[in-house]
């Protein structure tokens, strides 16, 4: 069970719909591994049920309601056999959505002798959202934040200078937090990263790079 | 044998414990039978409430509010079967609803191309277990008391938040506040709403 969570302020905007898809997308998944924040989840979009309730009608006359009627011999309903595609622990149907597949149908893009990224398109113009692999016992440069990122273990495990992190932990860093997360000795891991500015290398070795990274949005 | 008037037969005690609110009714005879009086009933109600979330914050435009009204309520249509009275209130889902389908329609109206719609973000729920399923119902029917007591500043955030769809940052840049004063009136309005969140 996940031991780092979202802070309430993001799941509340997150129940009232107002992330952006690609951070939305990355709250939800983590809720795939987490009932406490599901529950939350819940609790907060009672809260928001509670406001729609109050909220003074607008006026809504007979002919919308017609074309609706009109409407309805078009829009058989729905059936509703099971609901079970958000079982936890498998590789949740968002991102089985996004990657069209599974993870082993993943086109990976080599960074270093130990880190490979795969780029998923969400259509959200402003983010980029990734999926990282670290081999085991291997290093992400140390590297700072021009943005903010979100991260989510899908498998295996990272840690950095402030603890270990494993399957569905959530972490925001925000701009200016310096950090070099490095994988477990045992298993490869699998994070999902939503940034919104390129990452920033701060050694010497890797920061030659910094020019050419950019974000890979839509 | 005293003749009981037509009308009033269905005394309160056969009232309490269960839950046959109207709007609950309305959507079990869509399920069950396509009912379309039922329907226009639960339209009359619920359709302007739908119009005045779809106009909060007044960034759509009326013909398009009336867009969202007519996508939600044939929504409602098509899914009422997957609508559990024991685990929701009807407005609840319908809010749920609403809220999925105004967000996607923000998206097309940016023109996003993307393979998600907002119905992937919030998946149906599995079926839960029976006590969660009261907890559920009783934070429900205590949110909308406890909703009176809440001091206006707060209100008028949620509002902001929940209804008009901004994001805590937009909301203190409107109203003038630090981002701090809007994080910690959320915060409060969540503590009095007796919210059971557990961090």
């Amino acid at each position: 069970m996940a031991k780092f969570h979202p802070e309430l302020d993001l799941l509340t905007e997150h129940a009232a719909g107002n992330l952006p898809l690609a951070q939305a997308a990355c709250v939800s998944v983590h809720m795939n591994y987490c009932d406490q924040c599901k529950r939350t989840s819940g609790q907060l979009q009672n809260l928001g049920a509670a406001l729609f309730d109050n909220l003074h009608g607008e006026p809504v006359g007979d002919a919308l309601l017609n074309s609706v009627l009109a409407r309805l011999d078009d829009a058989p309903p729905l059936s509703y056999a099971s609901a079970s595609e958000w079982a936890a622990g498998r590789t949740p149907a968002i991102l089985q959505r996004l990657m069209s597949g599974d993870l082993t149908d993943l086109v990976w893009k080599k960074i270093t002798s130990t880190l490979r990224i795969s780029y998923l398109k969400t259509g959200d113009p402003n983010f980029e959202f990734a999926l990282y692999h670290i081999k085991a016992g291997g290093r992400i440069p140390e590297h700072t934040h021009r943005g903010s990122e979100m991260t989510l273990v899908l498998e295996g495990g990272f840690s950095d200078a402030d603890g270990s992190y494993h399957q569905g932990d959530f972490l925001l860093r925000q701009p200016s937090d310096v950090h070099a997360p490095t994988a477990v000795q045992s298993e490869d891991c699998i994070c999902l990263a939503v940034l919104d500015a390129p990452l920033k290398f701060t050694g010497w070795k890797y920061r030659w790079m910094n020019p050419f990274l950019q974000l890979n949005t839509g | 044998m005293v003749d009981i008037p037509e009308g009033t037969r269905a005394g309160p005690q056969e009232v309490v414990g269960r839950r046959t609110d109207e709007w609950s009714e309305c959507l079990t005879l869509i399920a069950a039978n396509q009912d379309r009086a039922a329907f226009t009933r639960f339209f009359r109600h619920f359709a302007p409430l739908i119009k005045a979330f779809a106009l909060a914050g007044s960034s759509l435009s009326a013909s398009v509010a009336d867009e969202l009204v007519q996508e939600v309520m044939i929504k409602v249509w098509q899914k009422a079967g997957g609508f559990n009275p024991e685990k929701a209130a009807a407005s609840t889902w319908v809010y749920t609803i609403a809220r999925n389908c105004r967000t996607d329609m923000f998206r097309r109206l940016q023109k996003f191309d993307t393979p998600l719609a907002e119905d992937d973000v919030f998946p149906e729920q599995e079926s839960e277990e029976p006590f969660a399923l009261l907890q559920g119902r009783r934070t429900q029917e205590r949110v909308r008391e406890l909703m009176a007591t809440l001091p206006a500043d707060q209100m008028q955030i949620l509002a902001k938040v929940y209804m008009e769809g901004k994001s805590h940052a937009e909301a203190a840049a409107e109203l003038d506040l630090p981002l701090g004063t809007v994080k910690s009136r959320v915060r409060l309005a969540i503590q009095k709403l007796q919210l059971q969140i557990d961090r």
